[in-house]
């Protein structure tokens, strides 16, 4: 579930990427969930073709997907309703573009990092659009030795790259038909697989798994018949690949039912980015917790591992043999000063069960256990912050015990005065980060207990919630600051020169670093 | 709990007071009785005013004359604040005292907090340690005149958890783990330097991370982002 300041946030964003307009449709939509193209005209009392720019623009920046069902018209007879669902997550993934392009620049070059930018800004780009925008940049760049065919060409190699690393995906089904829920008999093409796990799956995961396209076609950069000229000649590179996957294009056109001539767009695949930064951020807090032997262990092994990942929020890494394990940490050369009882060491401080030291152990970490940890230490450091030492020791003892503790016992086992225990404990809970019971014992005499406890699932949501509405404070206070700069230059002399402009200077830099990092702990509570 | 009964309380001999006694009213014995009762745990006076059912004036009138004849008297106890009252013959159990962490009827922070710095200087020292060892160079070190049984050293260990100043770790047997066997439960500190804070995290190190008024700020309301005071403080180089 969003929480209210997540759609404030995310509005925010949308309202100084696209403007008043856009922002109003994709409002209606995060706040009503999906709707048909009549009601969001009604709802944000726009013109008809307002909103349908609009959606175009949010579909085109893959942050509203489209989807039908079937309902029972007036007639009696079917009728196909074509809805719109705003997508949160991706919505929220604009802010993290500086990231993901660092991501692509660190572990591929330069050319790699060109089109992705270009797919960044437009959103989704066939293949021959990306070609175009190298040619065009070529020439302005001037460089005249290179001509089209071998721009193409180089635009081409580096694509396949990109599509190697899963950094780029096939866009979804434009317009998925969605069968309802209550139906028993699904559509066999997505597979039990999905079916299984599909017990709690919310409507959007159920649009976004119809709409996503198989997997064999996602990553594959095929050629359709007669879409792409390019891919012709490129024959010799990939037949022998190419064979097999025509075979799957054949039959994923008839899975659109599609136009004959299908033209593949391309966009961002923002799945792997948030897998690496996922990755990243148990590897760092690996690194601070325990010691930078666990964490080269760690990177290696999920370097290792990437691409078999079954989806971000994986509980445990990919089971690896102790043989690959180190030869996957040679391979990096800080490891390379690990002998193998050290990796071994490592592995178990990382909790790999050292009992299972057999001739073809398997080890894998658990990574929830990772990202919970990670969790905890952001909100105590709130509580510490907040509301000092002792109710940091306090709230700490009842995140641990996960279970209610009675006032007085609390009191004894973190050593804080018996008459200051209740005001301090009272306090966590006015501002939700303690659940309380109140407990009646009625024998002789009336005795009540007050019960505390941490109630993650519940906080956890509270805390997420904070912290969107810090975000967007960060980012209004940084428009503002932006807005006394612009001030500042029509009417000098204010202040004394220099000072304010480095003052301005320095909160901007201030403020959008902290605005980074905020990031990271939204992802560590909503994406990880 | 048995422990708070000891001998030494119970076995104390009552002083010749029986002439005292005897000059005292039937509500007073009442009164009396009642507290003797609770022997060396005594009783809050609010709760002997229901025991007893005495009305509000004459109930005080009792207590001053037992008080004055002797009989009975005020203690300290860890609640802070509630008269307590005691049969003058026995002295306070450490179940109203709060025990050893105790000193008049306050927790002993001082003390405390001197046991818990010497607790993370040892560990920090003996890089991992087990409960028992802790508990043994603190009797050996001779720092402290009293003793402490290992149950205190356990709470204050647990507490140094709870700090985050050290970290409970079982052995595994190797390297540092070698003296210690597979499975046991170990303190380690926290932090490679010794004594050090909690990581402050992305949320907390921002104003609205750690801001009282969070949940009545809005973007145009009486408390916004543009003209919030911590802003101010905190962009103000």
């Amino acid at each position: 579930m969003v929480t209210q300041y997540g759609i404030k946030f995310a509005v925010h964003l949308i309202t100084s990427h696209f403007g008043n307009l856009v922002s109003k449709v994709c409002e209606n939509l995060l706040r009503r969930g999906p709707l048909t193209l009549q009601l969001l005209i009604r709802f944000t009392e726009l013109t008809p073709l307002q909103v349908k720019n609009s959606l175009l623009i949010l579909i085109q920046h893959n942050c509203v997907q489209a989807f039908s069902t079937e309902h029972i018209g007036a007639g009696g007879n079917e009728v196909k309703v074509t809805q719109y669902l705003a997508l949160f997550d991706n919505i929220l993934h604009r802010l993290r573009f500086p990231k993901f392009l660092a991501i692509v620049s660190q572990e591929l070059d330069k050319d790699c990092e060109e089109i992705f930018e270009g797919l960044i800004q437009h959103g989704r780009l066939t293949l021959e659009q990306i070609s175009d925008r190298a040619e065009s940049s070529a020439k302005t760049g001037g460089k005249p030795s290179s001509g089209g065919p071998a721009v193409r060409d180089a635009v081409r190699e580096s694509f396949h790259k990109l599509l190697n690393s899963r950094f780029v995906e096939r866009c979804p089904a434009p317009e998925p038909f969605l069968e309802p829920p209550s139906e028993p008999k699904s559509s066999n093409k997505r597979g039990a697989k999905s079916k299984l796990a599909g017990a709690s799956e919310t409507e959007e995961q159920r649009i976004l798994a119809s709409a996503a396209p198989i997997e064999a076609l996602r990553f594959s950069l095929l050629t359709t018949s007669g879409t792409d000229l390019d891919a012709e000649k490129d024959g010799a590179a990939g037949s022998s690949v190419g064979e097999k996957r025509k075979h799957a294009a054949v039959d994923s056109d008839e899975e659109f039912g599609s136009k004959d001539k299908e033209v593949v767009l391309w966009r961002v695949n923002f799945e792997e980015f948030i897998r690496c930064l996922r990755h990243k951020a148990c590897i760092e807090n690996v690194r601070a917790r325990l010691d930078d032997g666990a964490a080269i262990v760690l990177k290696a092994m999920l370097d290792a591992t990437r691409s078999a990942e079954q989806k971000v929020k994986t509980e445990t890494s990919v089971p690896l043999s102790m043989n690959t394990i180190f030869e996957e940490v040679m391979k990096n050369e800080a490891g390379r000063s690990l002998t193998l009882d050290r990796v071994r060491a490592s592995l178990i401080h990382l909790g790999c069960p050292s009992a299972m030291r057999g001739t073809d152990e398997t080890y894998s970490i658990d990574l929830k256990k990772i990202i919970e940890l990670a969790q905890n230490e952001e909100v105590e450091s709130i509580v510490l912050k907040r509301y000092g030492r002792d109710a940091y020791r306090m709230f700490r003892l009842l995140s641990k015990a996960g279970q209610l503790l009675e006032t007085d016992k609390i009191a004894d086992m973190t050593f804080v005065e018996k008459k200051e225990t209740p005001n301090i404990l009272y306090k966590l809970w006015q501002d939700e980060y303690l659940h309380m019971e109140k407990l009646v014992v009625s024998s002789a005499r009336q005795f009540s207990f007050m019960l505390w406890k941490v109630n993650k699932p519940i906080l956890w949501e509270h805390v997420l919630d904070e912290m969107y509405h810090a975000a967007l404070n960060l980012n209004q206070r940084l428009i503002y600051e932006q807005e006394q700069k612009e001030l500042y230059a029509i009417q000098p002399g204010t202040r004394t020169g220099s000072t304010e402009k480095d003052r301005l200077r320095n909160a901007k830099i201030y403020l959008q670093s902290s605005l980074v990092k905020l990031d990271d702990a939204l992802m560590l509570f909503h994406d990880f | 709990m048995s422990r708070l009964q000891g001998p030494s309380s119970l076995k104390r001999k009552q002083p010749d007071s029986n002439s005292q006694l005897d000059s005292l009213s039937e509500q007073e014995r009442v009164v009396y009785n009642v507290i003797k009762s609770k022997q060396d745990l005594g009783i809050w006076s609010k709760d002997l005013k229901r025991e007893t059912k005495l009305l509000d004036n004459m109930f005080g009138k009792c207590i001053k004359t037992l008080q004055s004849k002797k009989l009975i008297k005020e203690v300290a106890t860890k609640n802070k604040g509630r008269k307590h009252l005691m049969a003058a013959e026995f002295e306070p159990s450490k179940e109203i005292t709060g025990g050893n962490w105790y000193l008049d009827g306050n927790l002993d922070t001082e003390f405390i907090n001197l046991l818990k710095d010497q607790c993370v200087k040892l560990i920090y020292k003996m890089k991992v340690a087990t409960l028992e060892g802790i508990a043994d160079t603190i009797r050996r070190s001779g720092i402290f005149k009293v003793e402490f049984t290992s149950q205190q050293i356990e709470e204050i260990v647990r507490a140094l958890v709870l700090d985050n100043e050290i970290v409970e770790v079982k052995s595994n047997g190797m390297e540092e783990f070698d003296c210690i066997p597979i499975g046991k439960v170990c303190y380690k500190c926290a932090s490679k330097g010794g004594k050090a804070e909690p990581r402050i995290g992305a949320m907390a190190s921002i104003p609205c991370g750690v801001c009282p008024r969070i949940s009545v700020c809005a973007p145009d309301g009486v408390i916004s982002p543009k003209t919030c005071v911590y802003y101010e403080k905190w962009l103000d180089f």
